[in-house]
This record gives structure tokens, sequence and C-alpha cells, in this order.
């Protein structure tokens, strides 16, 4: 195969993110991935049809930080260099949603680690001036959820609880 | 995990699963038997998926354990095989059963009390001083949810979380016919060091 038969890169146009991963697709496509405790963190750059998806388990790496979408404080700023890698963009103008952060089991006292995920993400989104245009956390039900890359809408199945859909 | 460290479990947990036999042939009335499907450390993007990945949802009871061995127990099902047990339980003809109510829900958390209980019971005491305190079970919660969802969940519910998990997953034969039911323990750090000797902990648990 002669280098000009080489395909370009192309997008997955299905893309399911593991647990502590990041995927991330531009041009078309749809990401997904299924949340319970973990908080799905979506990334949208609109003008450049890129999204970003980081499945987030814990809300501080404590200096660990690898893989960089497992924790809170990695994962934001990892998703974003991602993204603007994927967009051949030195910067993006993005909106954020998020999805999960449910109490799967009621064993642990204090704040529930779902929860504590949702606050840490909101924060670090807050302090980068990254505005939360949509969220579904809480609960006590896993979430599946898929990301269209062109508009950045994102379809939510909560467990036994039908469909929603964040645009 | 080492050959030697993984020789050693195998055996605790065969002794587990051979309790967990003879309490659920009892419970149920009938032959019964848990064996010990895989034993193995997983990374936990591996570990969070072992329910599998289908879009349908499952039917699980979690026990928080604490004590000589903590961790989480599942006991998970697929529905129709959860609601069959459930059938089997409340002695009525197999697909009875058709939603999750609160007699078939009760009948599946007893269940998971039973075998759960047996099985780390015995693992207790194959351990020998280091299982003298024994387990305390917290009581079961039913859930039903998406598989990974579920793993998820009871990922999550560890104190330490590393990226390796100790993993032991247990299969059903009810009547000498597979059940879609498997119990898995997923050991907190406390309870991999009471399960294995030092020299033996698989790495990063």
């Amino acid at each position: 195969m002669s280098p000009a038969d080489v395909p370009p890169p192309q997008p997955r146009s299905r893309d399911s993110v593991a647990i502590g991963q990041i995927g991330v697709a531009t041009g078309s496509g749809v990401l997904r991935t299924f949340v319970g405790s973990c908080v799905a963190l979506v990334l949208h750059a609109r003008s450049r049809r890129a999204a970003g998806l980081a499945h987030v388990m814990l809300p501080a790496s404590n200096g660990k930080g690898t893989p960089p979408g497992k924790y809170a404080d990695t994962a934001v700023a990892e998703t974003l260099r991602l993204l603007c890698e994927a967009a051949g963009e030195q910067s993006l103008s993005c909106t954020a949603k998020l999805v999960g952060g449910a109490t799967m089991f009621a064993f642990q006292s204090g704040i529930p680690i779902g929860e504590q995920n949702v606050l840490a993400l909101e924060r670090i989104l807050g302090d980068l001036g990254i505005p939360i245009t949509g969220r579904i956390c809480g609960g006590s039900h896993g979430r599946r959820l898929a990301v269209d890359v062109v508009t950045g809408a994102v379809t939510v199945e909560t467990a036994g609880q039908g469909t929603e859909t964040l645009l | 995990m080492t050959d030697d460290s993984n020789h050693r479990l195998t055996a605790l947990f065969h002794h587990g699963a051979a309790d967990a036999s003879s309490a659920l042939a009892k419970w149920l009335g009938r032959p019964a038997t848990l064996s010990v499907e895989r034993l193995e450390t997983l990374p936990i993007e591996e570990a969070a998926a072992v329910m599998g990945s289908s879009e349908t949802l499952i039917c699980g009871c979690a026990m928080r354990i604490d004590g000589a061995i903590g961790g989480l127990l599942l006991l998970a099902a697929d529905d129709a095989a959860g609601l069959s047990l459930a059938d089997t339980l409340l002695e009525r003809p197999t697909g009875t059963s058709t939603a999750w109510g609160e007699l078939e829900r009760s009948a599946v958390i007893e269940t998971a009390n039973i075998v759960g209980c047996a099985y780390l019971n015995a693992i207790c005491a194959a351990l020998g001083p280091a299982g003298a305190d024994g387990i305390l079970p917290s009581p079961p919660v039913f859930l039903r949810d998406f598989p990974e969802a579920v793993m998820e969940g009871v990922l999550m519910e560890q104190p330490v979380l590393s990226d390796i998990v100790l993993l032991a997953r247990t299969e059903f034969r009810i009547d000498g016919t597979p059940v879609a039911c498997g119990l898995v323990f997923l050991p907190d750090a406390a309870g991999v060091a009471a399960l294995l000797p030092p020299s033996g902990n698989p790495e990063g648990t």
C-alpha cells in the first residue's frame, strides 16, 4: 500500500470509554460509557465539532495522577489538552456536562464518593471558567450515556428510569 | 500474583465454596454447588467489566464485609436467573415471578446473606488464627442496574482504591444445571493482607 492509499484517520463512530479513561473524537461520531458512582465529564467545543469524555472515578489524585482520567483534578486538564490536540488548536472554548455520581450502595458514612466526584469537578470547571450547561447527577442508579460529537448533546439512560437528553 | 499465592488463595476459596454449596443446598432444598471459577488480579477497567457490558439490567445483592477479611461481596444474576431463584425459594413453578416485588427481593437478599456468610466464614476458619475475628457482614442491599454500574459500585466501595484488584468469582449450579448467577468477592487492602502472607501479596493491592 502506498502512502497515498493510506486512509486518513477517522473518528470511531462508536467509542466506549472505560473506567478511568478519556475518549476524544472530532468531526462526527458518538462517545459512550456507563457510570455508577463515577462521573462522566463531557467537554464539547461546538465550533470545532470536538468532544471529550472522561470517566472519572475519584475526586483527587493526591499526587498520583495516572491514568489522568481516573481523578477529577487531572481529568479536566487532560481532557482539555487532548481535545485541543485533536482539534489542532492551542486553546478551545468549551462547555461541560456532568453525568453520574450515584450512590450505588449506602454502606459508607460521610459524603458519598459519587457526590465528592461531582463537587470536585464543579470546582475545577469553575476555576477554569468552563460553564456547566447540563447535569444529571446523584440518585442511586447507574447511567448509560452517549455523547454526540457534532452537537454535544448527551443522551442519558438511567437504569429502570427512562432516557433524558442534555442539549 | 505468584503461583504460591494463587494456590493458597484457591485452596481458601475452595473451602468457602464447599461450605456455601452446603448452605445453598440446604436453603433451596435441592442439590446446589458453588465452584471457584476464577481467582485473579485485574486492572480496574477490566474488573469493572467482569459482569459483562450488556445493555440489559442485572439484579444483585451486595454486602459490605468487615472483620478478619474485609471487602465487598456481591451475588449477581441476570433477571431471569434471579427471578427463577426467587420462584424456587418461594416454592412456585419456575416462571411465576415476572417482576421484582418485595417477596422476590427478600428471597434473593436472604440467599445472598446465607451463601455469602457461609462462604466467608469457611474462609475465616481455614485461615486459622488470622481469621479468628470472623466476619461482620452488613445487611445485604438489593439493586437492579447496568452490569458495569454494579461492578463500578463494588469497586468504589473499597476504602483504598488501587489500580489492580483481587477478584474471586464463583459460579452456581442448581440440580446440576449452570445458573446465570455469580458470587464476586472483592477484598479490601486489609482483606488481602489477611488472605495472603506478606511475601505473597499481589503487587498493587
